[in-house]
């Protein structure tokens, strides 16, 4: 990575500058406590039901193999973790992390209703702080979750850190790229349409012009490419879904 | 969910897991429901089955606990 700052986003709150990156967790934490009951009713309505497209891809580019070491981070209320499962008929040795305790409550009861709960390993645990051994992750995920984190290259290192020679990493996130012909519209839709649909459908204005700001202050692929180059990672390579709307990155630990 | 006032511990857990400060390894003390990290000083509650590890969410041991 070229001479930049580490963890640039450490003390942006959406478009907002905050004094420290500790009120950035502080809010990113609010955000996710106001909206976790709601959540996935709003994934749904924000997404138009595209966002469980976007996992089932996800996770097939995934392709875990059973008896794996998986690591889902942010992985808040097991959308992902739940796929993972169904895909390897439960035969991975799933651990699901998140910073949000409420996140892990909406999770943990998702789960026990899909019969996987005892299947995961649940930990309340920040992502640039990650209490894993070293090189104990065959792979590690994180979908819709590295917009959200404070710390993003300490986040990256991390990743790096816990997983094995050989390990894959895949993040799954929105891009502030949207190809041509999507992206007046996509932006009007972001920009306008989401806002309101929080303060219709999740009683949250706030929060959703959050994510709306959070999603343009993301980095592009080519640099989040960059800075999982700078964090040790190999074959680092982001396909987008959507026209860019959504982009899949992945790195391997050589 | 009920685990019946339980705190279920995954055995799995307990060998993947470190203290988030140190890296160091942590023992789990089943009456207190804690993970502590004796070279950090610091115990972590589990709460519900899930471990907290934060240091802000740490309780500082007191010397000679251990």
């Amino acid at each position: 990575m070229p001479r930049a700052a580490r963890n640039p986003e450490a003390t942006q709150f959406g478009f907002a500058h905050v004094g420290d990156a500790g009120e950035k967790t502080q809010r990113v934490g609010h955000v996710f406590q106001r909206v976790a009951p709601r959540y996935d009713v709003m994934n749904d309505v924000m997404s138009g039901g595209w966002h469980r497209v976007w996992k089932n891809i996800f996770v097939d580019v995934v392709a875990p193999r059973a008896g794996e070491n998986v690591l889902d981070v942010a992985g808040g209320t097991g959308d992902i973790a739940k796929r993972l499962l169904k895909k390897t008929g439960g035969a991975i040795n799933l651990t699901l992390a998140d910073l949000s305790p409420e996140m892990l409550s909406v999770g943990k009861r998702r789960m026990a209703d899909a019969g996987y709960w005892n299947k995961v390993t649940w930990v309340q645990a920040d992502a640039a702080a990650l209490p894993f051994d070293d090189a104990c992750f065959d792979v590690i995920t994180i979908a819709f979750g590295l917009r959200n984190v404070t710390r993003i290259d300490d986040a990256l290192a991390e990743f790096y850190r816990c997983l094995r020679t050989g390990g894959r990493f895949f993040c799954m996130e929105f891009s502030p790229q949207v190809a041509a012909p999507l992206a007046k519209p996509y932006a009007l839709y972001r920009d306008h349409i989401i806002p309101r649909l929080g303060a219709v459908v999740a009683h949250d204005r706030a929060a959703y012009q959050y994510l709306a700001e959070s999603i343009q202050k993301f980095p592009a692929p080519h640099a989040l490419g960059a800075r999982l180059q700078a964090a040790g990672f190999a074959h680092t390579r982001a396909d987008p879904l959507m026209g860019g709307v959504v982009y899949i990155h992945r790195a391997w630990k050589g | 969910m009920n685990t019946g006032g339980m705190p279920l511990v995954n055995p799995h857990m307990l060998v993947l897991l470190v203290c988030p400060l140190t890296r160091g390894a942590v023992v789990y003390d089943a009456e207190r429901h804690e993970l502590i990290s004796p070279q950090a000083g610091l115990a972590y509650p589990v709460r519900e089955g899930v471990p907290i590890m934060l240091v802000e969410e740490a309780r500082r041991t007191s010397e000679g606990e251990f």
